[in-house]
């Protein structure tokens, strides 16, 4: 094995040097010896013999030192060498290795947590077995925009379809869960029985779904999460003795989840879904679905096999319209859950490669400016024989260590930075609990610490071993002109850090702006001292048997405003901000056109005139009055409106403006019995203001509101207004639902966090675009500081001699600062030019602010020509203060 | 030290050792005087160049080395051509041949 013997004399050579040089010397004297012998048989005489064999050899520690150069290895020694004397170097300027460490680390460091957290949620795989395989299956709306699925349509995807192993549907609510340690809020899906074999997972105790647990009249059997099977239900192996209710109705345990398995999102328990009693609309979209390819599909193969089903299942139906499917798609499942995320991310993601650009800028300064001083000792080395790929390497071995040690600083300052990332990160952002400083991110930083090395090693080595090795000699690492050109590549660096700053900073105040003006928007209600309680009851098909529901939220609101510290007490379905409200079509309809039939229907809201399409909110009085909704004209619900009164509605102010366009809405009757399955008529009695329910930056929807109390439902939302403290406020909710029902869990918020919350995505992004501009600001100020401060101190000896000739001191002030200023503003406008191509691809973020706001771009200017000119007036005003004698003198 | 045409073909000095070590294991000094003899007294390699191929070739595993006694008692290192060094010693006594034919017939174009 030749290879594996040049191996063995690599490592001998570089561990067991005492050793391979003792062998080598032996030999050598050895082959002198017996040289001397030879000669001394020949008839030479001791002196002679001597002298001759020394001559043949040619020097011992010569030809030592050609066997050393053959040596396997003795390149890496060489690069020790150069190593130990580039730790040299470093600790003779301790000061400078510190500036440029720390600057790299901050470069690398941000660059490194942020990739950290777009690892995290774009790229690592989803934790499945074969991940890569998992697609999400969605419908294509009339719009093109892609949709849930309906029953009928997902039978025909699962029994038509050959581009899957398997494939499941499921949705996912929250429900109380009672019959565990303490009755619980948790998030629980309901799914086809294929659910698990699409992921590849299997029950870590108990068995997975069969067919039978989703026929009709089959027992309701669950899956628990590991999470749930320890914390509520003590990690029991027998499963059958768990007897817990869901939403009041009694279910079997039959199997526990690995750990970690928590989909869709926060998922605890999974319900095999009634796939029987279904619903048979094909235009009732309720369910997310999911599939495995099949080995050797293709995504394309299986989006035409998908989009081949959905065409036919849309050319076949009966009941054509606007919510019926168009088409079919497959999707990657990771690319699905992460798509949202993806171009903030990446707008983050280069933003923070500008700050390190900026960053290495900075160190390119300080290496050129540190090389420029070692002229004298290149030109020494280069005299004495070294090469110039030798020195170059030497440039090469002093930035890789530099970039590595930043880097290893870096990655400490990226562990405590991805915390607060994600502390800082929006709760919508997906995957945040696979966000972490792992392998792959390590390799990342490492690739990166490298790159940078590579190109600062490179940039610096070619700069400063271009020149003549005479005239470094000639200069003695003194002079100006030799330094002339490495001037100017220093304020070309500059300049081009400041146009890369200016480009982050107009970011920033984009991004900054559009959150002031999200901040201007108003509302429509009022959100401080609110106090919001989930409550969910058991979920009743039959609308009439629902009239329970609405007298136990009847007594709850009574209850909690006999609290002497709640002044007021309201509930609605979903608060504004909170994950929004279903919406659907209504149609104008009176007493006398209503349909006997079903058909009937069906032909009602085919004619076009007479629909509209609204939010439906269930709301009490209470709501109005809490969240400071105004009445704009008639009345909101009060104690006429009875379950057997006649159902009333009231509406939001554009709903009103847009749907009875100059007529009077109030005492026209609609038909929204689509939503709740109640198909008595709703008569508006009354026109409220516009509500933002969705995000402040999307135009106010129109929205139907109907009170609870005619048609309620299982779950709402209680909110109270009180001035009191927020924990006390629960506690004393908490004792009096348990009071009413001790099975039903509350989940406790303020509306001030949900408020908040739905800015998350929007303040994350301001925060961090702001940090790297900043940063990038102070290290670009630092780096036109740094370049004016060095040009002046070489050009002392000039100034002096331009003093003495009698200039003034404001005509040496002007000179350097318009010097600097020439440099900043080339920089400003390529920067300038940069942003206006640059904040278009950034317009999707932006609100009320144009990407080429001209009040952002002007401030910005002034703000970086502002910090340009101060950093240059330091310098400025020091050349302007040389004494011309002590200047002269240098010389 | 009769003529001395010092610049050696790159690898002729690695044919010239292994050639020499076909006869058995030898010291340094042995080869050096091995080639002085097997090239009619044409080459003479000093140490300079010997030692640096010696070890060179033992690295890529072509020869071996071992402490002996010498003739006359004296500690030295001995080398020994290895398989990989006999397999060598043919591709480049085939080079060679090559080359030197290309050379030959070169010169003899008129």
């Amino acid at each position: 094995m030749p290879g594996l013997a040049k191996l063995r004399s690599f490592f001998r050579n570089l561990f067991s040097v005492r050793r391979v040089e003792k062998d080598l010397d032996d030999e050598v004297q050895s082959h002198l010896a017996m040289l001397v012998e030879e000669n001394l048989r020949a008839g030479m005489s001791p002196e002679e013999a001597q002298r001759a064999a020394r001559l043949e050899l040619g020097g011992v520690e010569q030809v030592k030192e050609q066997v050393r150069i053959e040596r396997a290895g003795t390149w890496l020694q060489s690069v020790f060498s150069d190593c130990r004397y580039a730790a040299r170097q470093f600790r003779k300027n301790p000061a400078f290795t510190a500036v440029v460490v720390f600057t790299l680390a901050l470069g690398i460091g941000a660059t490194t947590a942020m990739f950290s957290v777009v690892y995290g949620v774009l790229l690592r795989p989803l934790p499945y077995p074969r991940p890569d395989r998992i697609v999400s299956v969605f419908e294509l709306t009339t719009k093109g925009k892609p949709s849930h699925v309906a029953d009928p349509n997902f039978d025909d995807f699962r029994d038509q379809s050959r581009s899957f192993l398997s494939i499941a549907k499921y949705v996912s609510d929250t429900a109380s869960i009672s019959g565990t340690s303490q009755p619980a809020r948790a998030t629980v899906a309901r799914v086809s029985p294929q659910f698990l074999s699409v992921f590849a997972v299997h029950p870590i105790v108990g068995r997975d779904f069969i067919a039978d647990d989703a026929k009709k009249g089959a027992e309701q059997t669950a899956l628990v999460s590991d999470d749930f099977w320890k914390q509520y239900l003590n990690s029991p192996q027998d499963l059958s003795q768990i007897h817990l209710k869901m939403n009041g109705a009694p279910f079997a345990v039959i199997g526990v989840l690995p750990p970690g398995f928590h989909f869709p999102a926060d998922a605890d328990l999974w319900l095999a879904a009634d796939t029987d009693g279904e619903n048979t609309s094909r235009t009732s979209h309720n369910y997310s679905a999911v599939a495995r390819l099949r080995d050797g599909v293709t995504l394309e193969q299986a989006n035409l096999d998908i989009s081949a089903i959905a065409r036919r299942i849309h050319d076949a139906a009966v009941d054509q319209n606007d919510y019926l499917l168009k088409d079919g798609m497959v999707v990657p499942l990771q690319s699905s859950l992460t798509g949202s995320a993806r171009p903030a991310l990446l707008v983050l993601l280069g933003a923070v490669a500008f700050l390190l650009l900026v960053a290495c800028a900075n160190v390119a300064n300080l290496l050129l400016a540190q090389a420029s001083v070692r002229v004298r000792e290149l030109a020494i080395r280069t005299s004495l024989g070294a090469a110039r790929g030798r020195l170059v390497r030497q440039f090469l071995t002093e930035a890789f260590l530099l970039s590595l040690l930043g880097g290893s600083l870096g990655v400490l300052g990226a562990c405590l930075g991805v915390k607060g990332l994600l502390a800082l990160a929006p709760a919508n952002l997906p995957r945040l609990e696979s966000i972490s400083i792992n392998l792959p991110v390590l390799v990342f930083a490492f690739l990166l610490a490298t790159a940078v090395a590579v190109g600062l090693g490179v940039f610096v080595a070619v700069r400063a071993t271009s020149g003549d090795p005479r005239e470094g000699l000639a200069e003695g690492g003194r002079g100006q002109a030799g330094s002339q050109g490495s001037q100017r590549v220093g304020r070309a660096i500059v300049a081009a850090q400041m146009a890369i700053t200016l480009v982050l900073v107009v970011g920033a105040g984009l991004f900054g702006r559009s959150l002031l003006k999200v901040l201007e928007v108003n509302p429509g209600f009022r959100v401080e001292k609110v106090v919001a309680m989930d409550v969910s009851l058991p979920w009743i098909d039959d609308p009439k048997q629902r009239a329970s529901q609405g007298i136990f939220f009847s007594q709850l609101i009574d209850r909690l405003k006999q609290q002497p510290w709640i002044k007021n007490v309201g509930a609605v379905s979903t608060l504004p901000m909170d994950g929004g409200l279903p919406d659907g079509m209504f149609a104008l309809l009176n007493e006398r056109e209503v349909p006997k039939t079903l058909d009937g229907f069906e032909a009602v809201f085919q004619q076009k005139e007479r629909l509209g399409i609204a939010d439906f909110c269930v709301a009490s009085e209470g709501y109005f009055q809490i969240l400071g909704i105004p009445l704009i004209r008639g009345r909101i619900f009060d104690s006429r409106d009875t379950a057997e009164s006649q159902h009333v509605a009231v509406i939001s102010e554009s709903l009103a403006r847009e749907r009875w366009p100059g007529e009077d809405p109030i005492g026209h009757t609609i038909e929204f019995g689509n939503m709740d399955g109640d198909i008595r008529l709703l008569t508006i009695v009354g026109i409220v203001g516009d509500v933002h329910q969705d995000t402040l930056d999307s135009p106010a929807p129109p929205i139907v509101y109907v009170d609870l109390f005619q048609r309620p439902r299982p779950a709402i939302t209680v909110a109270m207004r009180s001035d009191a403290d927020t924990r006390l406020v629960a506690t004393s909710a908490r004792d009096i639902l348990r009071d009413l029902n001790p099975e039903i869990p509350a989940r406790f918020r303020t509306f001030s966090q949900i408020y908040a919350a739905s800015l998350g995505s929007r303040k994350f992004n301001v925060i961090l675009i702001a940090f790297f501009a900043s940063t990038a600001l102070l290290l670009a100020t630092a780096g036109v500081f740094g370049v004016m401060a060095y040009s002046v101190s070489r050009r002392t000896p000039e100034i002096g001699i331009r003093t003495a000739l009698g200039a003034g001191a404001s005509d040496v002030l002007r000179m350097i600062l318009g010097q600097g200023l020439r440099t900043v503003l080339i920089g400003v406008a390529a920067g300038i030019a940069g942003a206006l191509v640059l904040t278009r691809t950034v317009e999707s973020f932006l609100f009320g602010v144009a990407p080429t706001d001209p009040f952002t771009f002007a401030a910005v200017t002034l703000l970086l020509i502002f910090a340009a000119l101060l950093a240059c007036y330091i310098p400025a005003r020091r050349a302007a203060r040389v004494d011309p004698l002590i200047a002269l003198r240098h010389e | 030290m009769s003529s001395e045409p010092t610049n050696l073909l790159q690898g002729t000095l690695d044919l010239l050792i292994l050639k020499s070590l076909v006869a058995g294991e030898m010291h340094g000094l042995a080869i050096s005087r091995r080639i002085h003899q097997i090239t009619g007294e044409t080459f003479d390699v000093k140490p300079g160049s010997l030692f640096p191929a010696l070890h060179r070739m033992e690295e890529e595993g072509w020869i071996s080395s071992l402490w002996g006694d010498s003739e006359n008692n004296r500690r030295a290192k001995y080398y020994r051509l290895t398989k990989a060094g006999q397999k060598q010693l043919h591709v480049e006594t085939t080079r060679w041949g090559r080359i030197s034919g290309a050379i030959s017939q070169a010169l003899q174009a008129s």
